[in-house]
């Protein structure tokens, strides 16, 4: 049974997003109350898979197909396959568990705060699902070219969802996602499939056998090959431009900040994030440490890449007018970070240590980072629903008349700054000891400089909330007299608040627990350094 | 290290946690003045007596540590290898005695100093007094690197909605300097001289220190276990020694910046925005001391001092300590703001505390440590003086104080017992660890650090050292003697202050008509014209001025028309002004007296024994 818990993830909200257009026809008011039953039972299953994962030590493998698939011993044309796979195992390791509980618990959060800060409506609620499912399988694939649908249906459905409150801006911002997201989508496809041609298999771990050269077929390690390198690259640039990570960042801001709120909140949270996740998962184990022995070049482009995103997106951010764009090219800088740490824990100068905390620092950051954009996001669209405040002037004096909201913008900025004790600080702290490991002094003045570079935006924002009066001739005070909101003349709802302030709580809770996130990584580390592309936790 | 006993304890995060819970019973009592008040100075006590209560064990050879781990189902650590605790050491004890004894005082007199000026934002000014307290104390009882960066990172946080308090553009001007330069310190300088040297310490594993099993790692960041393995790094070549210095630099840096040593002192002046129980506590309590503190950690306890010796950092550090100390004293010299002229007077005194733990030896250790306490005790009562004119008189600038000994006789008696003791004249608390520090550095020896010949360099600290003695004397007595030596309509131009630079030939050239009011013009005007033109050129100058002006238009400040009204010591400001005012300057006395009576000698005795191995003999 628990076999099916990962497959059953991925269908269940695939399937039931049929459900709010179907009963949609009978019943219109449905849509938000089919999605909360389906995410609840959705988190029901993460929190198994998380307790086989981490509590029973499981890789929980779940083959597609019945009986007719997986891995056999079988001689084709008087060549053992070497239990290489038939068909589309999906794989739920020490790696994706973190990733998939983030998944469902800020689906569920993000579906509390849309029900009052829309966008409403039954596609809208289908739409959710959908991408919640297409989430759940970026992360729980153990197959190349099943990423790559995924992260498609990712992609279509989140051009969908930033389109969804119908303004022009917003159709814009979506349109300019759909090009440069598929281009980058294309990309992936490519270095695929040069991956296909030299290894004739997408299995994640039969690749990483392939290309290390392991089946009697091949002669030596492939890693030298131009194709092999030529298919990292291409795999690189377009995960990077999933993640958005600096040249190729465009579509992001304007994405980001002409969303619905409750759209933003979800995508800033986790598209990106499942995209960064990929990066990594290909990275670590697809090519694995081996391969960039041979690649240093490859790596080095990666790390400098990275290095000039957590620079240029700290500095846009900082000269941002609008919150939202702010968060925006937050974000990054962030990936940035994240893409340093995804690089340095494959770095043959960083040793097992280096390898150690760069693993420690992506996995925490990932799922840290994840939690504190939300909830950032989850404030700007409350501030912007009940006080009409979209720019970081309108921020002024806000404290007063919203307490609990500005604290948790105090908090989780802090967080993302990077002050301890919180889950910001614990994520930055193994990323700058893994930077240190492998002595490449640029990269580690980078991580540290991102700390003061982040304080250049939070301190701004904090400022004006906090110690600025409101100024009495704003918009936000001219129009007073126009019926502000439509629904009973209360914009803000708990289920708003309880996200921003439940998210810089768990910011900080988080930071304590710095010991058992590491814990709970540590066999993904143990198969890194061993070089096995499987993670397993009992042996 | 001498052998010490440590016990598992609760109270060091007590100490920590009761004015942390205080915050949220003074927001919660926002409505109701008195109760708000009363939770700040109950906290205060009560932290205080949780502190003291462990005073007699740690004098005894004892240490209460407190972990995550005593927390049911967690476990020690805070990140991979680093655990999350308190300890309470004597170096600890010394400074959280100083904190949580000064902030009694504090407490109430801030309450009178709020009241007294009607300050907006009383609640959230009260609930950051107390934040910033517990992580000061969060600070003092640091385990290791990464905790005291916890805390010190807190200080910053909730230590800048009192420098921005006043919500002008000036006050959120000089918050975000102080932000700036605390978080360049803090968040970039000590975060990475951290990351530095647990990478640094983790390079010793292949030769193995003692007390850790072969081929365990020796990556620690745990105050006192750091210099072995940093020893066998740099002994045995294990990395570049250029390193060493590197990760020493920016770790003392880092809290140098909040002790304002020289080139990054320039937040704190700019902090005097603040209100002045603020000035206080950032001066003489809480932050600067957190930075000289953070200093004296680095030094003893994470390169200990033959490291430090062998690295020469010593001498740099201590040069750096000594032109900071001179400079700060010369410019405090050409300050007309009394809360200005304080603040480089701090930033002058802190180096003399590096200064104390650079040199290395034993008794300049205890010198540099037993001022710590030293000038909180003497920097306190300035400000608290300086707070209870402005209160009173709104006066803020030296040139104004003419006379004003009789309005505020108490006030500046305590004014001129303390900056007495900031000269390092006798039976006030200055000279105890001035005098230590002066035989200290007549002891420096070099490089061996043991009591030996008077080097060159112990010659030149030493003469830096009785220097800005004097440079004191001569910044502070000019405040002293126009407060009881010369009247509102009689007193001398000040030409250090009003004359432009180098001298003027007219020098004593004001000389009032016996009938004119100091401030009225002149029938010819020739004599009055030049003195005003200098002041309005220093102030542009400085920048200073547009506070002071901007105060003008609401409050009178300077002497009223018909000059100060003579009172009472009694009745000269509020009780709640007058007591800790008193009751600080007694301290500074008490400790200039009987120092080996209180506490702070001998817990900077014990440090300065334990880091060097020797006895402290004067």
């Amino acid at each position: 049974m628990s076999e099916a818990v990962p497959a059953l993830l991925i269908v269940l909200p695939l399937v039931a997003a049929t459900l709010p257009l179907l009963i949609g026809l009978v019943r219109q008011r449905t849509g938000w109350s089919i999605a909360a039953v389906v995410l609840a039972a959705e988190t029901g299953l993460a929190v198994w898979l998380a307790w086989l994962v981490y509590g029973q030590g499981q890789r929980v493998v779940h083959v597609l197909g019945g009986a007719t698939f997986g891995r056999k011993d079988v001689v084709i044309g008087g060549q053992e396959t070497e239990g290489f796979i038939v068909g589309i195992e999906l794989v739920a390791d020490a790696l994706s568990g973190l990733v998939v509980v983030l998944i469902a618990i800020v689906a569920l959060a993000v579906l509390a705060y849309s029900r009052r800060a829309g966008p409403r409506g039954n596609a809208f609620y289908s739409g959710y699902l959908l991408l919640t499912g297409g989430l759940m399988g970026v992360v729980l694939t153990g197959d190349l070219f099943n990423l790559f649908v995924f992260l498609e249906i990712v992609g279509l459905t989140t051009y969908a969802l930033v389109a969804s409150d119908d303004s022009p801006d917003a159709a814009v911002a979506a349109l300019k996602y759909l090009f440069v997201g598929t281009v980058g989508a294309s990309f992936y496809l490519v270095g695929v499939g040069y991956v296909f041609v030299r290894t004739g298999t997408l299995n994640v771990v039969d690749v990483s056998r392939s290309l290390a050269g392991d089946p009697a077929w091949i002669d030596g390690t492939l890693y030298s090959e131009p194709l092999v390198a030529a298919s990292f690259a291409f795999i690189a640039v377009g995960l990077a431009t999933k993640a958005a990570i600096f040249p190729l960042h465009t579509w992001q801001p304007d994405a980001y900040s002409m969303a619905p709120d409750a759209v933003t909140v979800y995508i800033s949270a986790l598209v990106s994030t499942s995209a960064a996740y990929a990066f990594a998962r290909i990275a670590w184990f697809v090519y694995t440490p081996a391969f960039f022995e041979v690649n240093r070049l490859l790596l080095d482009a990666v790390l400098v890449v990275a290095a000039v995103s957590v620079l240029a997106g700290s500095l846009l951010a900082a000269m941002q007018r609008r919150v939202k764009r702010t968060f925006a090219y937050s974000s990054v800088a962030q990936f940035g970070l994240l893409f340093i740490g995804i690089a340095v824990a494959v770095h043959p100068a960083g040793g097992e240590a280096g390898t150690r905390f760069a693993i420690y620092g992506v996995a925490i950051h990932l799922v840290g980072h994840g939690l504190m954009k939300a909830g950032l996001f989850a404030t700007a669209g409350a501030l912007a629903a009940d006080a009409n405040a979209r720019r970081v002037r309108e921020y002024a004096g806000l404290a007063k008349s919203h307490p609990f909201l500005a604290g948790a913008v105090a908090v989780l900025g802090f967080s993302l700054i990077g002050v301890p004790p919180t889950i910001g600080f614990v994520g930055k702290w193994y990323i700058a000891l893994a930077a240190v490991q492998t002595q490449l002094w640029p990269v580690v003045f980078v991580v540290f400089a991102s700390t003061l570079l982040t304080l250049l935006y939070v301190a701004r924002l904090l400022e004006t909330l906090y110690f600025d009066y409101a100024p009495e001739d704003t918009p936000a005070h001219a129009e007073p007299s126009r019926p502000v909101a439509t629904d009973g003349g209360r914009t803000l709802s708990y289920g708003m608040v309880a996200l921003a302030v439940g998210a810089a709580l768990a910011a900080v809770l988080l930071g304590f627990a710095g010991a058992e996130l590491t814990a709970a990584v540590d066999p993904v580390v143990r198969a890194v350094i061993d070089g096995v592309p499987e993670v397993v936790t009992n042996g | 290290m001498a052998e010490v006993t440590v016990v598992e304890s609760w109270r060091p995060l007590a100490a920590v946690l009761v004015s942390g819970l205080a915050v949220a019973f003074i927001v919660a009592s926002h409505r109701h003045q008195n109760v708000r008040e009363s939770w700040s100075v109950a906290a205060a006590v009560g932290k205080f007596l949780i502190v003291a209560s462990m005073l007699p064990g740690v004098l005894g050879g004892m240490e209460y540590r407190w972990a995550l781990g005593m927390v049911p189902g967690l476990s020690d650590e805070f990140v991979f290898g680093i655990d999350l605790a308190l300890r309470a050491d004597a170096l600890g004890m010394l400074f959280a005695t100083l904190a949580s004894f000064l902030w009694i005082f504090t407490a109430l007199y801030s309450t009178g100093y709020m009241r007294g000026l009607n300050e907006p934002n009383q609640t959230r000014f009260f609930a950051a007094f107390a934040a910033s307290l517990s992580t000061a104390i969060g600070i003092a009882f640091a385990e290791n690197l990464v905790v005291i960066f916890l805390f010190y990172e807190l200080l910053s946080i909730v230590t800048y909605p009192l420098v921005a308090h006043d919500e002008t553009d000036e006050a959120r001007a000089a918050g975000r300097k102080y932000l700036a330069y605390t978080f360049f310190g803090g968040g970039f300088l000590v975060l990475g001289g951290t990351v530095l040297t647990y990478w640094l310490t983790s390079l010793a594993t292949p030769a193995g220190v003692s007390g850790v099993a072969a081929g365990e790692s020796t990556a620690t960041v745990t105050f006192g276990e750091m210099a072995e393995p940093l020893r066998v790094v740099f002994e045995n070549g294990l990395a570049p020694p250029e390193l060493l210095v590197l990760a020493f630099a920016m770790l003392v840096l880092g809290f140098g910046t909040k002790a304002a040593i020289m080139p990054l002192h320039s937040w704190l002046p700019d902090a005097m925005v603040a209100p002045t129980p603020v000035s206080g506590l950032l001066h003489a309590v809480a932050v600067v001391k957190s930075g000289a503190f953070g200093v004296s950690r680095v030094v003893l306890y994470v390169f200990e001092p033959e490291l430090t010796a062998e690295l020469g950092m010593h001498i740099a550090l201590a040069s750096l300590a000594a032109f900071s100390f001179l400079a700060a004293s010369f410019i405090a010299l050409r300050k007309d703001n009394l809360k200005r002229r304080l603040a480089y007077s701090t930033a002058s005194q802190l180096s003399y505390i590096i200064m104390g733990v650079a040199l290395l030896v034993p008794t300049g250790v205890t010198g540099g440590l037993l001022h710590i306490p030293a000038h909180a005790f003497m920097k306190l009562t300035l400000f608290f003086c300086a707070g209870a004119i402005h209160v009173e008189t709104h006066t803020d600038d030296i040139s104004d104080m003419a006379g004003i000994g009789k309005r505020m006789p108490l006030t500046m008696s305590a004014f001129a017992i303390a900056s007495a003791g900031m000269a390092g004249i006798p039976l006030v608390s200055g000279f105890v660890s001035k005098f230590y520090m002066l035989i200290g550095a007549l002891r420096m020896g070099d490089p061996a650090y043991a009591i030996g010949e008077p080097t060159a360099a112990g010659f030149i600290f030493s003469a830096a050292l009785i220097l800005s003695g004097v440079l004191n004397i001569v910044y502070f007595w000019p405040v002293v003697y126009t407060a009881f030596f010369e009247s509102e309509d009689r007193h001398d131009a000040k030409p250090l202050v009003e004359f432009p630079r180098g001298g003027e030939q007219e020098a004593y050239g004001v000389i009032d008509d016996v009938h004119a009011d100091g401030g009225g013009p002149l029938p010819d005007g020739g004599d009055e014209g030049p003195a005003d033109e200098y002041v309005d050129s220093h102030e542009d100058a400085d920048g200073a001025a547009s506070d002071a002006d901007s105060h003008d238009d609401v409050h009178h400040h300077g002497p009223p028309p018909d000059g100060w009204e003579r009172r009472s010591p009694r009745d000269e400001s509020t009780w709640l002004i007058l007591v800790p005012i008193a009751a600080i300057v007694t301290g500074a006395v008490v400790l200039g007296v009987i120092p080996g009576n209180v506490a702070f000698l001998d817990l900077a005795i014990q440090v300065a024994e334990a880091v060097t191995g020797q006895g402290v003999t004067l």
